[in-house]
């Protein structure tokens, strides 16, 4: 080992801090709040005005969105830990554990849909018998609220076991070949099957079931892998904020982790991109119209045709293109640009998702969805402000040494 | 080449032989070659930066082999389809999204071949005779580090070579 690097880059990053790292957080909160107030604002003027529809259903792709990316934060820790990630000692660990406060309120904002039901789900003015067994309201909103408070649940006993003793003296020892502490591997596995379960679960119910007619298997499968994407541009938006802001060589600032952030972006949109083209082929070859007016209404018809082909645009042409080489990946400017398209086409592709079904004709695209999207973003960053100073503190912890 | 001698450094270590690179850089011996058990970053780095040699050739290859491929992909699936004019299910005759899989598979095969067909080319394999200073212990569990240096420097180049860290140096007429 070079005398330039540290003994160990966990052992930096877990070493007892001294001087937490100072950062305007006050200003950030005072922003939220404001967006929050905003929120609340467009919600209450939207239903007094009328616009019910058009509340809920921005409600409902915010919900999607906001809780997608903590859910995938915590998704992707537990994924490190079941491949042992070191590249970025604890950094990449507490960067993806950021926002799972946010879930607790998620089972909260929930409340949002369930009052909003009338609008969203054609289902129930018009039920269909033979559906009527899955999408009836008592058992639609038992199962989601249940699998929310499972995941939830799930989720903070894992960050409890992320954040234990015996987790900080594992990240303390880079250089072992040991095994992650118990809890962390029992509970590791059990985050990744409950997201593909939950969130399919959640692709079916809250965006399939707004078409009842529209049938996709391939559907949540492939919702999940786009929601685990958004959580991975959002942490290297994050990365390119805070590293001006962290003392310098910070473990955000070092061009070998914008670098990994980078392969991360790449790699997962190629996969997100693969099962896009996955399930439009069978449904290109089946040719059915139940299968095919969804596509069709999105991407060929007005005024619906421009967004639905941005969201591929911005979560894989860009990305694909643009990180072919290193040099890109490494660019704070670049990495930070790409990512946060990236969180565009997210929310784009979850509001191309929703709305169309509810509203074909027209594009409803206007201050009330803006206020509530600020709302939504006003309450996740509260809620990921006391993450986003761990990370701070943590990724400062190193600020002298280690491979750039 | 007369006057010229071969000095052989027997390495235990890549961090040892790494240096001994660098070492000849800073004499200015750049006619070496480097024998490694397996695959070093470390060695490659320090002889990318006494060589500059760059980025690979090979890349070039892959490039030109997944177009190729994608093109022929692409000539396959629509030039038959033209040829027998068959309408199925009311598509047109060339459809392009499920020739896609096609030519995407053509286009990954084309690269690879390219850059196996590549790699050997630029790396002068197979060869049949055993680079000058080769020792087998080189293929097993030691770095092999052959110099040729004026005769003039030979003793200041030996003693750069076991400071570096070399556990043994031969000499050799080069």
């Amino acid at each position: 080992m070079s005398a330039k690097q540290p003994a160990s880059l966990g052992a930096a990053a877990v070493r007892p801090i001294h001087e937490p790292v100072r950062l305007n957080w006050g200003r950030l909160t005072s922003i939220s709040f404001l967006l929050v107030a905003l929120g609340v604002i467009g919600v209450v003027f939207g239903l007094a005005s009328g616009h019910a529809q058009r509340v809920w259903s921005s409600w409902l792709v915010n919900w999607l969105y906001f809780t997608g990316i903590a859910e995938g934060g915590v998704v992707c820790s537990a994924a490190f830990y079941l491949t042992q990630a070191r590249w970025a000692g604890t950094t990449q660990y507490r960067l993806a554990e950021a926002w799972w406060r946010f879930l607790p309120l998620a089972f909260v904002l929930f409340l949002g849909v369930f009052i909003g039901r009338n609008q969203l789900f054609p289902w129930i003015a018009h039920p269909n018998p033979k559906q009527a067994m899955w999408l009836n309201v008592p058992f639609f909103f038992a199962r989601d609220y249940l699998a929310l408070a499972i995941v939830t649940l799930v989720a903070s006993w894992f960050i409890s076991a992320s954040s234990s003793r015996e987790a900080e003296e594992w990240h303390s020892r880079p250089e072992t070949i040991e095994m992650p502490p118990k809890a962390v591997r029992r509970l590791a596995p059990t985050i990744g099957i409950l997201f593909a379960v939950v969130w399919t679960l959640f692709a079916f119910d809250l965006i399939s079931s707004l078409s009842p007619r529209w049938h996709s298997t391939l559907f949540g499968w492939w919702y999940f892998a786009g929601v685990f994407w958004s959580n991975i541009v959002a942490m290297a938006f994050t990365a390119v904020l805070l590293r001006h802001r962290l003392p310098e060589g910070n473990v955000l600032d070092r061009g070998k982790v914008r670098h990994d952030l980078g392969k991360m972006i790449f790699a997962f949109s190629i996969f997100w991109m693969y099962l896009s083209f996955a399930q439009y082929i069978v449904i290109w070859y089946g040719d059915i119209p139940s299968e095919t007016f969804f596509i069709i209404a999105r991407c060929w018809h007005h005024p619906w045709m421009f967004l639905s082909w941005m969201a591929p645009f911005l979560m894989w042409v860009v990305p694909f293109f643009t990180f072919l080489g290193v040099k890109p990946k490494k660019t704070p400017i670049i990495l930070g640009t790409v990512a946060l398209l990236g969180l565009v086409g997210v929310w784009d592709l979850n509001y191309v998702l929703v709305v169309p079904s509810l509203s074909p004709n027209k594009l409803p695209l206007g201050w009330i969805e803006l206020c509530v999207t600020a709302g939504f973003l006003g309450a996740f960053l509260l809620c990921a402000t006391p993450g986003l100073k761990l990370l701070a503190n943590v990724a400062a912890a190193d600020a002298t040494g280690g491979e750039r | 080449m007369s006057g010229e001698i071969e000095l052989i450094g027997t390495f235990t270590s890549e961090e040892e032989c790494a240096a001994a690179i660098e070492g000849l850089h800073k004499a200015h011996v750049h006619d070496f070659n480097v024998f490694s058990p397996f695959m070093s970053e470390k060695i490659n780095e320090a002889v990318d930066e006494v060589r500059q040699w760059g980025r690979s050739p090979v890349r070039k290859f892959v490039l030109a082999g997944g177009f190729t491929g994608a093109f022929t992909g692409l000539i396959l699936t629509v030039g038959t389809s033209w040829e027998w004019n068959i309408i199925a299910g009311g598509r047109p005759i060339a459809a392009i999204a499920p020739y896609i899989v096609i030519i995407f598979e053509l286009m990954i095969l084309f690269g690879v071949l390219s850059a196996v067909s590549s790699f050997f080319i630029t790396s002068r394999l197979p060869a049949f005779e055993s680079a000058p200073g080769y020792r087998t212990r080189f293929g097993a569990d030691k770095f092999g580090l052959v110099a040729r240096v004026a005769e003039s420097d030979v003793s200041k180049v030996e003693a750069m070579l076991r400071d570096a860290g070399a556990e043994e140096v031969a000499r050799a007429a080069a």
